[in-house]
């Protein structure tokens, strides 16, 4: 009984000293390429800065707006006021006709044209609903979104003060025109993004996406170099013989682990906090998801990593997946309306699930009990990814063994056929 | 004559290259037609349906009922029921629903006594597209009911029909968007998200194939075939990709326009200019990046450094105004934005070569920008003296 204690514990403790001189070997390498380097202060460091500055303004204010007025009456001069008062829209000027307005929007001089209609005052004097246009830029959905919420506010305040107006000379008394004109109020909250600030929502998704676009990279150099070198990154020594697997995953994965667990804790806690970006979100649960997510990334990064041959390869292979992935996240066009191929797609990545939660928790304020599905996903990725790490080191060393051996017979043959040209001259 | 075929040479030296090499064909071709599938179906749909916007029926009756149910109804929503407020918030908080809309108890009753019932909406901002939409969708379907309970009263009081719908609605806004109709989201995107990619591949590309030749030291034959000139290298090497490039940026436009039917007004040849001038444009970028650092592997991390920065700073999701002074004059830097602003022109306004020959001038002058560092590029190619790795 005793012996097979001593046995578990002499091979627990050289699984131990195998992982740490793997650890040490690896972090040696990370350290002294500058490739990695570049890539982990740049893009780790530099990145989330940089977006966060270009995106230090998320709102568009006072879009150009031009108007055509063939009423010129003192209603569409009123409403023309009033939406120059609104937080979207700057009135710049008049316009004589649509044509002349279409030219300036064309010379990008105005990204929005409001119009009224030569009998809009008729119509509205008449008790006839008087229609005005407005004709939105198209070339940025936000051009569209500003205008039409501009115009929409002036809208509907001016159909309130003409309901009521109307409803007077009918002979209501005001107190009941005004409870006629407005039978239902509604009081709206936008609670995790109050101004529906672009940046907000952008950089929410971006973050932790930055996290596993870098360790992919950073990983995906590395293996190159060493293939490079004609090494074998899986750096399985003699003696395992294809058991030692998990010692070198576990190994060379911990360098990784640890490296990013202090860039992700840079990006997702204290790049917000040096931008004042909303953190609703308790430490603890964040920290709780960044160490699923960064596991998680350490083992999707080995497995795609072990296709590359080639130092630069990832950037040629890899890099126009970044935006991909981020549509994935669902943060733009909604999960619910993925076309069911690329959904089932998505799975693939970390990203996915862990950009989602980090939206919820850091910036909706979230619990790690409301994150539940993609933590679960999170933890069915690691292990899934964990055995196909395993996987791809032991189909490494078993094809260098393979090659190995092939060389073996070659060298033998060749040396057969000078043995034999010996013979044969002898 | 003779720099001619010594051009030749070395396109038909870079055509064996490819030969040998998958990772260019990976690199390029797959690549794109990865994106562009990835695009084109993914947001095939144009505009999102079925948005799921939470329910929170407090009053329970009769009207509140046909409320939801015609919420419901719109192409854009659809309504999940919650029992209580907090169960619905939780979901919202989840990124599971885009909006809640509670009712107040006593709704109906309150309504009929015109004592004003509140609604209150509540729109998880965070997911920009489906929140902005559930929330005009919400709004619409308020006004049309407070509309119909106006209607009821006026209707009580003997008006006509005609009259009270001008006393319903006595101001309309017509909604028009130029240059996209439909609202269509796939096209929107898809249309600079693949440019974008094409950009982004033509650079690192290029620098890959000018920098394998310091790395595995190819270029001092490169430079004995084009008989020590610089200038009769570059083009050798990049006749190849421009006329490759060329042909599948004007497929991705011809994919656009005229097999997906995506909105344009002007020309399908000016995108062929345009398209063309984003390569020549992006090329330049690359051999100033490689010229300026001749190492493969950090010129190919500025290089992708710089074409994934691309993207934000081309304008067409958040408009250039919004961002500081120094980064829009930084959006003047990339390709992209000028490509950009041609296809606004053309595909909004159709105003062919006169509207938009000031950006072709700007891409243009990206052709100059490696100039500067041409000697150094020909020293690294001769001396060999940077590090290889």
């Amino acid at each position: 009984m005793k012996k097979i204690f001593t046995g578990i514990g002499a091979k627990i403790s050289d699984w131990l000293r195998d992982t740490i001189g793997i650890f040490n070997a690896e972090l040696k390498s990370v350290l002294h390429d500058e490739g990695v380097m570049v890539i982990l202060i740049i893009a780790g460091f530099c990145y989330p800065l940089l977006y966060n500055i270009i995106y230090s303004h998320g709102t568009l204010d006072d879009i150009r707006v031009v108007v055509v007025d063939d009423s010129h009456s003192t209603e569409s001069r009123r409403l023309t006021r009033e939406m120059d008062a609104t937080r979207e829209i700057e009135i710049i000027g008049e316009c004589m006709n649509m044509e002349e307005a279409k030219l300036l929007m064309q010379k990008r001089k105005a990204n929005g044209i409001v119009y009224f209609p030569s009998d809009f005052n008729i119509q509205l004097n008449n008790y006839r609903t008087a229609t005005f246009s407005v004709y939105a830029d198209m070339s940025s959905f936000l051009y569209f979104k500003s205008l039409l919420m501009g115009a929409n506010f002036v809208m509907l305040h001016n159909v309130r003060s003409l309901q009521i107006e109307h409803y007077s000379e009918f002979g209501m008394t005001g107190k009941e025109a005004s409870l006629v004109a407005q039978p239902i109020l509604y009081q709206e909250n936008n609670p995790f993004n109050p101004t529906f600030s672009y940046s907000i929502f952008l950089i929410s998704a971006i973050l932790l996406l930055i996290v596993q676009q870098c360790m992919f990279i950073a990983m995906s150099i590395s293996v190159g170099t060493k293939r490079e070198q004609n090494k074998n990154f899986s750096s399985l020594s003699e003696e395992f013989s294809g058991k030692g697997v998990t010692r070198v995953v576990f190994g060379r994965g911990a360098v990784y682990w640890l490296i990013f667990m202090v860039i992700s804790i840079y990006i997702s806690y204290i790049v917000p906090h040096i931008f004042g970006f909303p953190q609703r979100g308790t430490f603890w649960n964040l920290y709780v998801l960044i160490i699923l997510f960064v596991t998680d990334c350490v083992f999707f990064s080995m497995v795609w990593s072990s296709f590359i041959m080639k130092r630069e390869a990832v950037f040629i292979l890899f890099m126009f997946m970044s935006p991909v992935l981020l549509f994935l996240t669902g943060f733009s066009w909604p999960v619910t309306a993925f076309p069911p191929f690329w959904k089932y797609f998505s799975y693939l990545f970390p990203s996915t699930f862990g950009c989602k939660a980090f939206i919820d928790i850091n910036t909706a304020g979230a619990d790690l009990m409301a994150v539940q599905p993609q933590i679960h996903a999170l933890v069915i990725q690691t292990i899934g990814y964990s055995i196909l790490a395993c996987c791809s080191m032991y189909i490494e060393n078993f094809v260098l063994k393979y090659k190995g051996n092939i060389d073996k017979v070659k060298k033998n043959i060749e040396n057969m056929v000078i043995i034999r040209g010996q013979d044969i001259d002898d | 004559m003779e720099t001619f075929r010594k051009i030749k040479l070395i396109y038909r030296r870079e055509l064996v290259v490819w030969a040998k090499r998958p990772m260019y064909i990976i690199g390029t071709i797959l690549a794109l037609a990865f994106c562009t599938i990835f695009y084109t179906t993914f947001l095939a749909e144009g505009v999102p349906s079925d948005v799921p916007i939470g329910v929170v029926d407090l009053d329970n009756s009769s009207v509140s009922r046909n409320f939801v149910s015609q919420l419901d109804a719109t192409q854009l929503g659809k309504t999940i029921r919650f029992n209580t407020f907090s169960d619905a918030r939780e979901i919202l908080q989840r990124g599971k629903i885009t909006s809640i809309i509670v009712i107040p108890e006593g709704f109906y009753a309150d309504l009929q006594g015109f004592r004003q019932p509140t609604f209150t909406f509540y729109i998880n901002g965070l997911y920009f597209l489906g929140g902005s939409l559930a929330y005009k969708d919400l709004l619409l379907m308020v006004n049309l009911t407070s509309g119909a309970v106006q209607r009821q009263v006026l209707r009580a009081k003997g008006y006509d029909d005609a009259t009270i719908m001008g006393i319903i609605k006595p101001v309309e806004v017509d909604v028009h968007q130029i240059g996209n109709p439909t609202m269509n989201y796939g096209s929107y995107l898809a249309t600079m998200m693949i440019p974008g990619v094409l950009q982004m591949i033509v650079i690192l590309m290029i620098i890959y194939s000018l920098g394998t030749e310091l790395k595995y030291g190819g270029s001092r034959k490169l430079m004995e075939l084009a008989d020590g000139n610089i200038v009769t290298a570059l083009l050798g090497k990049l006749f190849f990709y421009t006329i490759f490039f060329t042909v599948i940026g004007g497929l991705i436009e011809i994919l656009f326009f005229r097999w997906l039917h995506y909105p344009m007004d002007g020309r399908l040849i000016n995108m062929f200019w345009d398209v063309f001038l984003l390569v020549i444009a992006s090329e330049a970028v690359a051999v100033l990046i490689i010229g300026l650092v001749p190492v493969l592997r950090f010129s190919l991390s500025v290089g992708s450094l710089y074409s994934v920065l691309g993207f934000s700073l081309t304008g067409f999701t958040l408009p250039i105004e919004v961002l500081d002074g120094p980064f829009q004059a930084m959006s003047y830097m990339f390709p992209l934005r000028h490509y950009y602003l041609i296809y606004v022109q053309e595909y909004m306004f159709n105003s062919g070569f006169a509207g938009w020959w000031p950006e072709a001038v700007y891409m243009l002058l990206f052709l100059f920008a490696p100039i500067v560092i041409l000697p150094r590029l020909k020293r690294a190619y001769i001396l060999q003296d940077y590090s290889k790795n």
